[in-house]
């Protein structure tokens, strides 16, 4: 072995035992568990059970409706935070002022813990005391029944979710906006492209490398999110907002049946692989560009 | 034409403003509601005006769990970025600086970390730290967020190590540094505001972190997001009181992210100075 190859290795050795450990090992019991019928609750009549979970989840109304709800919250919320990230960049981008205190209050979100963020918007939002609804009621707007609808629901988790996350895609936008060559956006101004032209012929292509880290992390986050709608919503009204992870945290841990909710972790992972390694091919992330 | 020109600035600042306020209602809204008793916290008409007391603070002060869940994540959330980082810039300059055949199939690997479900991971590590005696250990917490941070750690740091020059380790080469050399003493310095950006990322990952907390870290060592739940209690939420217990535990973050946004923000626009 030659000393190139030594140091790679050596290099990779920590990160590789974490990840056998913490990954592999979970996985495989993961994997076991939702081929048996595992639950603590009657943890002596262990047996195998082939993958009678998995057409028990396939065959569930409930695992459809988790689904639908896991899919649209997840688009919806990157496409708007997405959407909302680069155009607070741009706009900065191009600003002379005040930049270092925007820049400090547009991180104000990500730092707050997400249990308190959402408690304080569980009193806004709340229909009858709820600031929310009173500021609606001023500029002569009907009030909502911010929780108590599934659309509602929806919508009020959609804009928390932004609330604490747009943030982060704007923060990786002004990084490649501040790396990017400025001449050729000169070039077809002279040329006389007008600033929206500029801005999808060469500012969003050239931004793309970096939204694309933001995308698969901020897409796979949101598609496990967790303690957002636990406190929130808590999955409802009734289960119009209940997402596979709930659905996962129901069976798992409340219920006590690993062996399901293990089948559907392993259904939610089979999705985000598929839909990442997609992803990642399309936008080419995984050549090295600077390859030794 | 003109007037549109002119217009532009004008609807930027609108847009930037709004966007800015849009940021810091909730948290000047939860300074209010702390600053409340019950009975204005629950007025029919949210009261903009009325008279602030200090008695939530002085209730969730003298409390001393607030402290206890205050030093749980501190030792948590530093401990596990310090790890993350250690373990993972090796991983993340190999994959961004060598060409070798494993190199994309691994950096996969390390993102499906992110991709697994909590519930996958959670139940094993719920079973092997009971029979461990890792549960509700800081170690056993730390560990698991060595494992959620790590991806995060090495993708963005693979990222700054490819926007490197190749020279910067053919003079190495040259200079006669091994490649561990070339590695600590040439491209880690560069890389530093990068590290310090991630490492800010990591922290607050681990900080806010809710569910592992929740199920491994249990009664004995909860931290700030667990505590703050406590709070919603079985029969009532007090809001004023959580409201003043989130302020608390916001500050800290706060003051950590204020001092550090300008290496933040460098570290994430490090392209530019290159």
């Amino acid at each position: 072995m030659d000393a190139r190859t030594r140091f790679i290795i050596l290099m990779l050795t920590p990160a590789t035992v974490l990840l056998l450990g913490l990954t592999i090992f979970p996985f495989i019991a993961s994997v076991a568990m939702s081929l048996s019928n595992y639950s603590m609750v009657t943890p002596d009549s262990l047996a195998f059970a082939g993958l009678q979970n998995y057409f028990k989840l396939l065959q569930a109304e409930e695992f459809w409706t988790a689904l639908r709800a896991t899919a649209l919250f997840t688009v919806l919320a990157v496409a708007i935070q997405l959407a909302l990230g680069v155009a607070i960049a741009t706009f900065l981008h191009h600003e002379t002022r005040a930049v270092p205190l925007l820049r400090a209050i547009y991180l104000l979100p990500m730092a707050i813990t997400p249990v308190a963020a959402v408690f304080t918007f569980r009193m806004m939002l709340n229909p009858s005391l709820g600031v929310f609804n009173y500021l609606l009621k001023l500029v002569g707007l009907p009030p909502q029944d911010w929780l108590g609808t599934p659309a509602m629901a929806m919508t009020s988790l959609l804009i928390v979710d932004t609330w604490q996350w747009a943030p982060f895609i704007l923060l990786i936008a002004a990084g490649g906006l501040a790396a990017m060559d400025e001449e050729p956006l000169q070039a077809a101004r002279m040329d006389g492209a007008t600033e929206a032209q500029v801005f999808f012929h060469h500012t969003l292509p050239a931004l793309l490398p970096y939204l694309g880290v933001a995308i698969v992390f901020r897409a796979i986050d949101a598609f496990k999110t967790f303690d957002i709608i636990f406190v929130l919503t808590g999955g409802g009204p009734g289960v119009a907002t209940r997402t596979l992870n709930l659905l996962a945290y129901k069976h798992g841990i409340e219920f006590l049946s690993m062996g399901y909710a293990a089948a559907i972790a392993i259904v939610m992972l089979a999705i985000t692989i598929i839909a990442a390694q997609v992803f990642l091919r399309r936008m080419r992330m995984f050549v090295p560009r600077a390859a030794l | 034409m003109r007037a549109l020109r002119s217009l532009t600035p004008f609807a930027r600042r609108l847009a930037l403003s709004a966007f800015a306020l849009w940021c810091m209602f909730p948290i000047y809204w939860l300074a209010m509601m702390s600053l409340k008793t019950q009975v204005d916290a629950m007025a029919r008409r949210p009261k903009f005006l009325f008279a602030p007391i200090l008695d939530n603070y002085l209730t969730v002060l003298s409390d001393p769990a607030i402290w206890t869940y205050f030093a749980n994540s501190a030792i948590v959330a530093l401990a596990s970025t310090a790890l993350a980082l250690l373990i993972g810039l090796p991983a993340a300059y190999v994959l961004a600086r060598y060409r070798f055949r494993a190199n994309a199939d691994y950096g996969f690997w390390i993102l499906t970390t992110r991709m697994t479900p909590p519930v996958a991971v959670l139940i094993p590590f719920f079973v092997m730290y009971v029979k461990t005696g890792l549960i509700g250990t800081h170690a056993g917490l730390i560990v698991a967020h060595v494992a959620i941070n790590l991806s995060i750690v090495v993708w963005l740091m693979k990222g700054f190590f490819e926007d490197l020059p190749g020279e910067l380790e053919e003079a190495a080469a040259i200079d006669g540094a091994t490649y561990f050399q070339a590695f600590a003493h040439i491209c880690l310095p560069v890389v530093l505001p990068g590290i310090a950006a991630v490492a800010i990322l990591a922290f607050l990952f681990s900080w806010n972190e809710f569910l592992f907390a929740l199920v491994l870290g249990g009664n004995d060592v909860r931290t700030v997001p667990l505590g703050l739940y406590a709070f919603v209690g079985y029969q009532q939420v007090r809001w004023g009181e959580l409201s003043a217990a989130s302020i608390v535990l916001l500050v800290p973050v706060l003051l950590f992210v204020l001092i550090f946004q300008k290496q933040l923000i460098r570290g994430l626009t490090m392209g530019a100075v290159k």
